[in-house]
């Protein structure tokens, strides 16, 4: 309840609050205001639920680190190790401190058919075609390994969690972008509630399931035009009236019941809009398919959705160009499953990579796959030396960006999983400046600074507060200039 | 200042009945308003439940599912629930990962027993429950494989938090190992009787020592095993647990778990001294008995907690009802009965409850996570609210299924005509005249005319169109969706 609720139409809401708010929402004016904000490009956050094994998915297939990670992977039953055999087709480039080559997990290859064509390959086709960036050992000082501390530290960008009022890093940005267009909706989040990342009480950000199904549900016996704009008029008056109540909540709940209402008469058009052209039909067809059998589904399918809201947004239907979707089951305490297919961490990373590239493929069919990047994070790694048959929580991981101006490549450094240099609780430690031998950490708030600011072309400064005095925010504004864009 | 003599408003006693349950009943306000109920006295009545030993039995999570809202639909102690649903959130276990309905069912009862009980013996019989053995990892804890998952979450989730309330850590990671090594070797029979395995536990090793780093106990710290290694030390480390102090010197577990249950029947955000109220002094205080009806007692009796009885246009205080609540609470106030085992809303869609639940972020015995659910504003999004107005419809449009449709001829005056005097009806039938401004009733008798012809309730295709209508609305408004 900390988040400040600015009141969704608070000037003019008379006027706005009857059948006149769903022209108003995605009328002509309002797709131009919105341009300014992120320009014609699109941003989406893959949240990676659970801490994602970093160690089992950039791993080190050679050189120095090599023989470390076998010191802390075992081979036997339940033991985590990926070989030299798991590895062989999903090298990236080497380590840029040691020097040791490092390759994807295997699940990241995942070949449903095998045709080489659009959705096949995974994540890995998608790096050799330079469209993925690595970046290593993104983590932040004095870690935590509560899930949901860590969870909200990604989430609002503030390890201290003591700023920001609990709203999150894009949502500051909605907010800030935004600002003076309380009926924009930038943000749609492909999920029941929002998200953390995208949480501020100044614009709204829609939560959906299925685009199909995100209809007001009418009393179909009495849905005639008439009976629909007199319950639509009551419905929208009672919300204007809960946005200037006294109670939070109750400010909140009208906000996002006007909200609701308006962008029902929108939004399942976007599926409609998508399905009817064969083009991109064909590719919904592959979400499904594209995925390899026995391997969850539910992260392609919502890509899927994300998919058609941007094919809406290029037809000027709406205009929402940040999402959120997540990939759920990381906290492999037990049963990680190493190089075989049927293992837990394997399925997860065969779901997540043939996702992404039916996605991408899809984009780039539509044309806009150079104005896209996704983001891929997980709340953080997992210990180096797994236990018995899984791994406990542990400190900095890798984040992957993935898009057509995407700079592929490997950037930061691995962190330092050598037995003699792990902290007491045997996770490598975060450092940075210089401190670690040259297995200095990335400061995961860097990727976030670079992205607003060459993505999104705005002053980071707006969304995170640099403070050189505050030893956990020892970052500085020139750090968020990472090379991981193409000009 | 008030207490627990203060006598209680129709407003208070409207409060603490929809607080402490699901419909409201008029007839124990006019009572209690009549005889000038106190709060003390209300709390009491409250309270004297006698924990039932209901069991959801089924083998699958659907029979579960459906047996408890069944059981909660009828049940006269619905504060008896309401715990037990406050305490399935705070333990939270779900069966996505336990897969095992009967551990489900064996831990609901558990709940529900100790739902108003003793706080650490509950902790200790959660610790030793198969269903969360299994949830967090205890039965794949070993002395050669140790798995911290359970050691974490005891102390995170469970009782003392990440922080105390002067935001110092109330432990570090290499407690977590050590308090990890305690639960080595617990597993569960084929009768879901748990019991250690002495083979699998960890013994003879370094000393057990914990909370060296946190200055609780002094900088050597204490040894949970002093009294020797085995089954003993699971309840050794619990007794532990619940003597930490805040950085104050007060008690850390009592004050985590007063103020959820202030956030939970109250108010969010509660001042921290009122949360040291609830927790109390003295012989009665939680940190001594952990009796948790004496905290509800205090809760129940104290002045914030009647700062919510106001209306959501004029108070600062409303929670946003849980998905359950709001279901149970309409099913139960418009007197409309599910039919059959899946529970059905007969007469029009044909959905499940449980279905809807699901739709709208609740679904029982499956939480998120092992953090439970996002409670308040997190309830509500585009998403959520659609499954909330999806159930409303399917209630307010079910007409055609016999005993079980929604029949507001039962429950409103049908020689009523005029438009204010129909709306009043409705928003006494639905426990929120109260929080309704003259502004939104006159929204709503607008309705009552907008489109259609004279009112007329008794022409059934005026009143199926604008009665049903209107108690859509209502169901709908965001006032009914705050308790």
């Amino acid at each position: 309840m900390a988040i400040t609720r600015r009141l969704f139409l608070k000037s003019g809401s008379t006027a706005a609050a009857g059948a006149l708010l769903a022209p108003r929402l995605f009328g002509s004016s309002f797709v131009q205001d919105a341009l300014a904000a992120i320009g014609n490009r699109y941003f989406v956050v893959i949240y990676l639920d659970g801490g994602n094994d970093g160690l089992n998915t950039v791993v080190p297939a050679g050189g120095v680190l090599r023989p470390w990670y076998e010191s802390a992977r075992g081979a036997g039953s339940g033991g985590l190790r990926l070989t030299a055999a798991n590895l062989a087709n999903t090298a990236i480039a080497n380590d840029p401190n040691t020097g040791s080559a490092l390759a994807l997990h295997p699940g990241f290859r995942a070949s449903p058919n095998g045709s080489g064509g659009a959705g096949d390959g995974g994540l890995h086709a998608l790096y050799q075609a330079g469209k993925v960036a690595v970046v290593q050992g993104c983590g932040y000082p004095r870690y935590s390994l509560s899930h949901e501390d860590s969870r909200r530290i990604f989430q609002t960008a503030d390890p201290s969690l003591s700023l920001y009022g609990g709203t999150g890093w894009v949502g500051r940005h909605l907010a800030s972008a935004y600002a003076g267009q309380p009926s924009a909706i930038p943000g749609v989040v492909i999920k029941d509630a929002v998200a953390r990342d995208f949480r501020q009480g100044a614009t709204s950000v829609l939560a959906i399931r299925r685009l199909r199904d995100f209809s007001f549900p009418y009393d179909s016996e009495f849905d005639s035009l008439s009976e629909k704009n007199a319950r639509n008029t009551a419905f929208n008056a009672l919300h204007a009236q809960a946005q200037s109540g006294a109670d939070s909540g109750f400010q909140y709940i009208g906000n996002t019941g006007a909200t609701t209402l308006a962008s029902t008469a929108a939004y399942p058009a976007l599926h409609t809009l998508y399905s009817s052209n064969p083009t991109r039909n064909a590719f919904g067809k592959l979400y499904d398919n594209g995925t390899p059998p026995g391997v969850n589904r539910s992260t392609a399918r919502d890509l899927l959705e994300v998919a058609k809201v941007i094919n809406g947004t290029e037809q000027g239907m709406v205009n929402s160009r940040f999402f959120w979707v997540e990939n759920g089951g990381y906290d492999t305490h037990s049963d990680q499953g190493a190089g075989a297919s049927d293992g837990q961490q394997f399925g997860l990373h065969s779901e997540l990579g043939a996702s992404l590239k039916v996605f991408y493929d899809d984009l780039a069919s539509m044309g806009v796959a150079d104005r896209v990047c996704i983001m891929v994070y997980s709340e953080f790694s997992r210990r180096v030396e797994q236990n018995d048959t899984g791994t406990d929580h542990g400190s900095q991981g890798p984040m992957f960006l993935i898009g057509g101006k995407v700079a592929g490549g490997v950037y930061g450094n691995h962190p330092r999983i050598d037995p003699a240099q792990l902290d007491g609780e045997g996770n490598t430690r975060y450092r940075q400046n210089g401190s670690n031998n040259g297995f200095e950490s990335t400061d995961f708030r860097d990727v976030y600074g670079t992205i607003l600011n060459k993505w999104m072309a705005v002053n980071p400064t707006t969304v995170l507060t640099a403070d050189t005095g505050d030893p956990t925010r020892n970052w500085t504004v020139p750090n968020f200039n990472m090379p991981l864009f193409v000009p | 200042m008030g207490d627990e003599n203060s006598t209680l408003s129709e407003a208070e006693a409207r409060h603490l009945l929809r607080r402490t349950g699901f419909d409201v009943s008029a007839k124990t306000i006019e009572k209690w308003v009549a005889s000038g109920q106190t709060r003390g006295g209300a709390a009491a009545e409250l309270l004297k439940f006698k924990p039932q030993g209901f069991k959801p039995n089924g083998k699958t999570f659907e029979d579960i599912h459906d047996k408890w809202v069944k059981f909660m639909l009828k049940t006269k102690a619905a504060l008896q629930e309401k715990l037990v649903l406050f305490w399935h959130d705070h333990f939270a276990t779900g069966i996505s990962k336990v897969a095992d309905a009967p551990l489900m069912t064996k831990q609901n009862a558990l709940l529900r027993r100790f739902c108003k009980g003793d706080f650490k013996q509950l902790v200790k019989e959660i610790n030793r429950d198969p269903a969360t053995m299994q949830y967090l990892d205890t039965v794949r804890n070993t002395k050669d494989g140790l798995n911290e998952n359970y050691g974490r979450e005891v102390q995170e989730l469970f009782t003392l938090g990440v922080k105390d309330s002067n935001g110092n850590d109330n432990y570090l990671q290499e407690d977590i190992v050590q308090i990890a090594r305690a639960f080595t070797g617990w597993r569960y029979d084929d009768k879901n009787e748990s019991y250690l395995s002495n083979s699998r536990h960890d013994v003879g090793g370094a000393p057990k020592v914990i909370y060296k780093s946190t200055g609780q106990f002094g900088l050597s710290g204490i040894n949970y095993a002093a009294g020797g290694e085995g089954e003993g030390e699971i309840d050794a480390v619990t007794d532990i647990i619940f003597q930490h102090r805040d950085s104050d010197g007060r008690n850390t577990v009592a004050r985590r778990t007063v103020r959820r249950l202030i956030e939970f029947f109250g108010t969010p955000n509660a001042p921290q001294d009122v949360v040291d109220d609830c927790v109390g002094t003295g012989p009665d205080a939680f940190d001594t008995t952990w009796s948790i009806e004496g905290v509800l007692r205090r809760i129940f009796t104290h002045d914030d907690f009647y700062l919510g009885a106001g209306a959501p246009g004029v108070t600062t205080h409303k929670s946003i009802a849980w998905p359950a609540d709001y279901v149970l609470t309409t099913l139960r106030t418009l007197k409309v009965k599910p039919k059959g085992k899946d529970l059905i809303i007969a007469g029009g869609t044909y959905n499940a409850i449980r279905d809807h639940l699901v739709d709208m972020g609740q679904t029982l015995f499956d939480p998120p996570s092992v953090f439970g659910w996002d409670w308040e504003s997190n309830w509500i999004s585009s998403a959520t609210l659609l499954a909330r107005y999806g159930f409303v419809r399917d209630l307010t449009s079910a007409r055609d299924g016999g005993g079980t449709s929604f029949r507001p001829e039962k429950l409103i005056d049908l020689t009523l005509t005029d438009a204010n005097d129909i709306v009043d009806a409705v928003l006494v039938v639905c426990g929120v005249h109260a929080s309704f401004t003259n502004v939104e009733k006159t929204v709503l008798a607008d309705y009552l005319t907008d489109g259609a012809g004279p009112i007329n309730l008794t022409d059934a295709d005026y009143r199926n169109r604008k009665l049903n209508g209107l108690f859509a609305l209502v169901l709908e408004s965001p006032a009914f969706q705050l308790v």
